[in-house]
């Protein structure tokens, strides 16, 4: 190492790495539990990207019509394509109401309906009846802004707590014990450059999803994934890295997200001969089928030649037909959107939209209670001690092979809550810390200092464009065995420049290039699993789209892909089974059926 | 404390000017503020040229074009680039905005670039907010009930009472407008400026919180809310069209209706 | 200060629970000065080119030292209030504020008695 680096160290019973919607209900629970807290974030909180989400947080609370948590189950099960852990999406539907009645005692600003209750809209997927009835509005508003408006309610309750907020520290990497728990975590402090170690009993992980690992995608440039880089360089495994959504309604060239909501609203879809083409590929749901069928059927109309513009390669999304208070009410936000990045109007003109990276379904694998779990001498439960995660960051896996919307918001605050109650039965407030050993931060440095002093030939930004085009190439929408086996060698071709990258930026203080080349770092790992997962996967389902292999086959593929990833060993695969039961007999499990919307 | 010239070590003086890329046609002059605390130099103001043939719209694909391509170390915050977060707020042209959000077609000539005014600089254009996060938490802005939820819904609110929020929920804390009000510059210390205010008065207006008393208590203090003298900057300077202003005098006429 | 915390900066001594009173006013003062300045001006314009003897005569009648008493009343009492948050703004060293601010309230009831005594005179004669 070129020089020596000095630590700070803090003890805490919990670190929570990750101020978003997870991280903050997480971290308040923990709080309220009595447990000595810190939360780490290496942006302001509310500017985390739950900020961005717009539509709505599902629950059945019945407000727009009869609804029940088993009907939301079982559109997430099929939206899933069965993939899903049915005890984790029992839990997540039973609990939801409560976590969002709990949001709203917070004092969220959903919007209401003329009984003064919650609003609730339509949404993609959900249905009632098990699937039979008609479209189920169960997703509770606050306008177009839920997520803003959701974590700016969180990070405000999150002041009320005893809470130490770390702000801006980036998380280098988990300090793992020899016996394979999670002792804590070490993290530069932006501001000055300074090391600090979180001694606890418990790491939350709650860092989001790695959307940037694309050139065009909703997420925001701060998700890249930096839990998941952690995980792999602890060698535990991620799951289900194959399954990345694309989001119908991205912006044309922005990439910037239109809420599904505009079609829960009444909004539809058509293509570039002024046909509603989503009557075709899903003739009872149409514009309100699962996002993968959706994004589907816009890059058929798209290949077929049947696109809008000069080039013929985006649709066009209209709510021009819709009553102009309505959209002022509830639709602002993406009429601010489309003015601001597609120069339209909506009232008077569709917005141009393509499918755009949207929402990781893979991540850290988790138990319904937040706990990490790996495969280990047979057992694919085997709880990693000492580590959580929870948010887009994990894989619990209520979301399967294809969220719903509206269901990632839920998620964030049902395993939030979830990993608090937990953390609460099996930590003794203030335990004390066993020794650590001498050179259990040494890994973590070198990397740093690797990164620190990098004088390769190629810049972050050089290596991180090339990563993000084969991703956007090679691991899209629809997949073929050929363009995943080249995107394979392509990733790991982009894998090994890492050694040659360059960082420019030698000052410690708020060292954004460096910054950008360690989230390169985490980016790249899951690039590569995720490619390699998504070529072994050798079947179609939810947003896994294989051409050469286009129905899900589940006598060999109704399981969990498992990645784990060694620089120099490259990727090592292995299976978890899908959880094919259910929490309680209030509900059987759900058996796999054709999924038709 | 006013001060009406920039102390010796402040001084901002003339940096680098990195050369037009070669070949391209059409291209944008940005002139960017720059300061590291690493060494004792003053501040300065860098030069580059963007080529806007292959650049995204918006001022921010402009800087992160250039530290992509041009220059690594200059440093900013961003983070949704969709006017969502409230990261990349900065002084562009003399106006605070977000640079996500503003299209470089927007600025006629050069694109000048400064950290939002009269904040500490932690490096280029990173502002220290400490402050500014302390006073918004010191308006404790989270929910205040005596009478207990009801146990197995939500509490009720009226359309009518819900669309008071509008206007104010949606601020996004991205310190353009306080940043902005030279009330907030002179007495930062004390005044709690447009955005704080602007979230005081998002609580007071809430139907469901009962401890707007207190609020107004806490509040009404001759700086804290009285150094506003509505000079209106915030609401001209607001990246989401909100007005700080209206709801600062909201609030002032709620301390004139509870005396009489 | 850099060893305390930022909330306990921003708490500081806690709100004054005042200021509203000051702020009205300064708003009713205001509004009042209008009607009285018309006033005074009108009177100002007609008795331009007007000697001493008839001068006094239109300003020794109760209607003009009424208003005239208003308007000094209200002018200085608007300008001290005025200035104090001038001088709150921009002066933060706490003796040089301290110091201005007696300045201020001197200022204007000295002024503001003897323009006031003016018009009693003018007034009552003598």
């Amino acid at each position: 190492m070129s020089e020596a680096y000095p630590i700070i160290e803090h003890k805490y019973d919990v670190v929570v790495v990750g101020a978003g919607g997870a991280g903050l209900r997480a971290t308040m629970g923990m709080a309220q539990a009595g447990l000595k807290t810190a939360a780490i974030t290496k942006v302001f909180p509310t500017r985390s990207h739950t900020v961005a989400a717009q539509g709505g947080i599902s629950a059945s609370l019945g407000n727009m019509g009869e609804d029940n948590w088993q009907w939301h189950m079982y559109d997430t099960v099929k939206g899933s394509d069965w993939l899903g852990d049915q005890d984790a999406i029992e839990y997540m539907c039973r609990e939801a109401p409560a976590a969002v009645l709990e949001l709203e005692q917070f004092g969220m600003p959903f919007s209401r309906t003329e009984a003064g209750k919650i609003y609730q809209r339509a949404f993609g997927g959900m249905t009632t009846q098990f699937g039979e009835g008609p479209a189920a509005q169960r997703t509770c508003a606050a306008a177009d802004r839920t997520g803003h408006a959701m974590l700016h309610t969180l990070y405000s309750q999150s002041l009320k707590y005893d809470t130490d907020f770390y702000i801006e520290y980036f998380a280098l990497d988990l300090i793992m014990d020899k016996d394979g728990s999670c002792k804590g975590v070490l993290c530069l402090c932006l501001e000055d450059g300074t090391l600090h170690l979180f001694r606890s009993h418990m790491v939350v992980l709650a860092t989001g999803g790695f959307g940037r690992a694309y050139f065009s995608c909703t997420s925001a440039h701060t998700c890249t994934g930096d839990g998941g880089g952690m995980i792999l360089r602890a060698g535990l495994p991620l799951q289900d890295m194959e399954f990345t959504q694309f989001h119908p309604t991205g912006i044309y060239g922005a990439g910037c997200l239109i809420t599904e909501g505009v079609r829960g609203e009444g909004g539809y879809l058509v293509n570039g001969e002024g046909e509603r083409f989503m009557e075709r590929y899903a003739p009872s749901a149409k514009d309100l089928a699962s996002r993968d069928v959706v994004s589907r059927s816009m890059t058929m109309e798209i290949r077929e030649g049947r696109g809008v513009g000069g080039r013929k390669d985006h649709i066009y999304l209209h709510l021009d037909h819709l009553d102009q208070a309505m959209i002022e009410e509830r639709l602002p936000g993406i009429s601010e959107s489309a003015r601001i990045f597609a120069g339209v109007d909506v009232n008077k003109e569709p917005i141009p939209v393509i499918p755009t990276v949207h929402y990781n379904m893979g991540g850290i694998p988790t138990n319904y209670h937040g706990e990490v779990v790996d495969l280990k001498d047979g057992n694919p439960d085997a709880i990693v001690p000492g580590l959580m995660a929870v948010g887009e960051a994990a894989c619990v896996s209520v979301h399967g092979a294809n969220r719903l919307g509206s269901n990632s918001l839920i998620d964030l605050v049902v395993f939030g809550r979830a990993a608090a109650l937990r953390a609460k039965d099996i930590i003794k407030q203030g335990t004390a810390h066993a020794p650590l050993a001498a050179d259990a931060c040494d890994e973590a440095l070198t990397r740093l200092d690797t990164f620190r002093n990098a004088k390769g030939g190629q810049s972050t930004a050089q290596i991180r464009d090339k990563m993000q085009r084969v991703m956007q190439d090679d691991c899209a929408v629809f997949r073929t065995g050929e363009s995943l086996q080249a995107g394979v060698t392509k990733i790991n071709d982009v894998e090994k420049q890492m050694a040659d990258i360059a960082t420019t930026d030698r000052s410690l203080v708020w060292n954004s290039d460096l910054v950008e080349t360690l989230e390169l770092d985490n980016l790249i790992r899951q690039a590569v699993v995720s490619m390699t997962a998504a070529e072994n996967r050798k079947e179609s389902r939810g947003a896994h789209a294989r051409e050469d292999f286009p129905d899900r086959d589940d006598e060999n593929w109704m399981k969990h892909t498992l990645t784990y990833h060694t620089t120099e060993g490259g990727v090592k695969l292995d299976y978890r089974p899908v959880h094919t039961y259910t929490l309680t007999d209030e509900i059987d499990y759900i058996k796999p059926k054709a999924r038709v919307y | 404390m006013v001060e009406l010239t920039l102390p010796k070590n402040s001084r901002v003086g003339t940096g680098k000017t990195h050369p037009k890329p070669e070949g391209s046609t059409k291209t944008k002059t940005f002139n960017v503020y720059r300061w590291s605390p690493d060494d004792t130099e003053n501040p300065r103001i860098d030069t580059y040229h963007v080529d806007l043939e292959d650049c995204g719209p918006m001022i921010l694909d402009g800087l992160i074009k250039i530290k992509n391509e041009i220059d690594p170390t200059l440093t900013f915050r961003r983070s949704c680039r969709e006017g969502i977060c409230g990261s990349c707020a900065m002084n562009i042209n003399g106006t605070n905005t977000l640079a996500c959000t503003k299209g470089m077609d927007e600025v006629s000539g050069d694109i000048n670039i400064y950290p939002l005014p009269h904040q500490p600089v932690v490096k280029d254009l990173v502002p220290d907010l400490t402050n500014f996060y302390a006073q918004y938490a010191s308006i404790k802005p989270w929910m205040q009930t005596q009478t207990p939820p009801p146990p197995d819904r939500e509490r009720l609110q009226s359309k009518e009472d819900r669309e008071k929020l509008d206007g104010l929920y949606e601020c996004i804390l991205c310190a353009c407008c306080s940043t902005s009000c030279p009330s907030y510059w002179w007495n930062s210390d004390r005044f709690l400026g447009p955005a704080i205010l602007l979230q005081a008065y998002r609580w007071l207006a809430d139907s469901r919180d009962e401890n707007t008393g207190e609020r107004l208590d806490n509040l009404e203090d001759p700086f804290r809310l009285y150094r506003c003298h509505t000079i209106m900057n915030c609401a001209n300077t607001c990246p989401k069209g909100l007005n700080p202003a209206k709801a600062i005098a909201e609030i002032k006429k709620m301390m004139v209706e509870r005396r009489g | 200060m850099g060893m305390r915390t930022p909330l306990k900066n921003v708490r500081h001594l806690g709100s004054a629970k005042e200021g509203t009173i000051h702020w009205w006013h300064q708003k009713v003062t205001a509004v009042a000065l209008i009607p009285l300045f018309i006033v005074a001006i009108a009177y100002a314009v007609s008795l331009v080119g007007a000697d001493y003897e008839r001068v006094r005569d239109v300003l020794s009648h109760p209607f003009a030292t009424v208003v005239l008493l208003l308007l000094i009343g209200v002018t200085f009492y608007h300008f001290k209030i005025g200035m104090q948050v001038v001088i709150e703004d921009y002066i933060h060293t706490e003796i040089t504020k301290m110091v201005l601010l007696l300045l201020n309230s001197f200022f204007c009831a000295v002024v503001g008695l003897a323009a006031a005594l003016a018009v009693l005179k003018l007034a009552f004669g003598g």
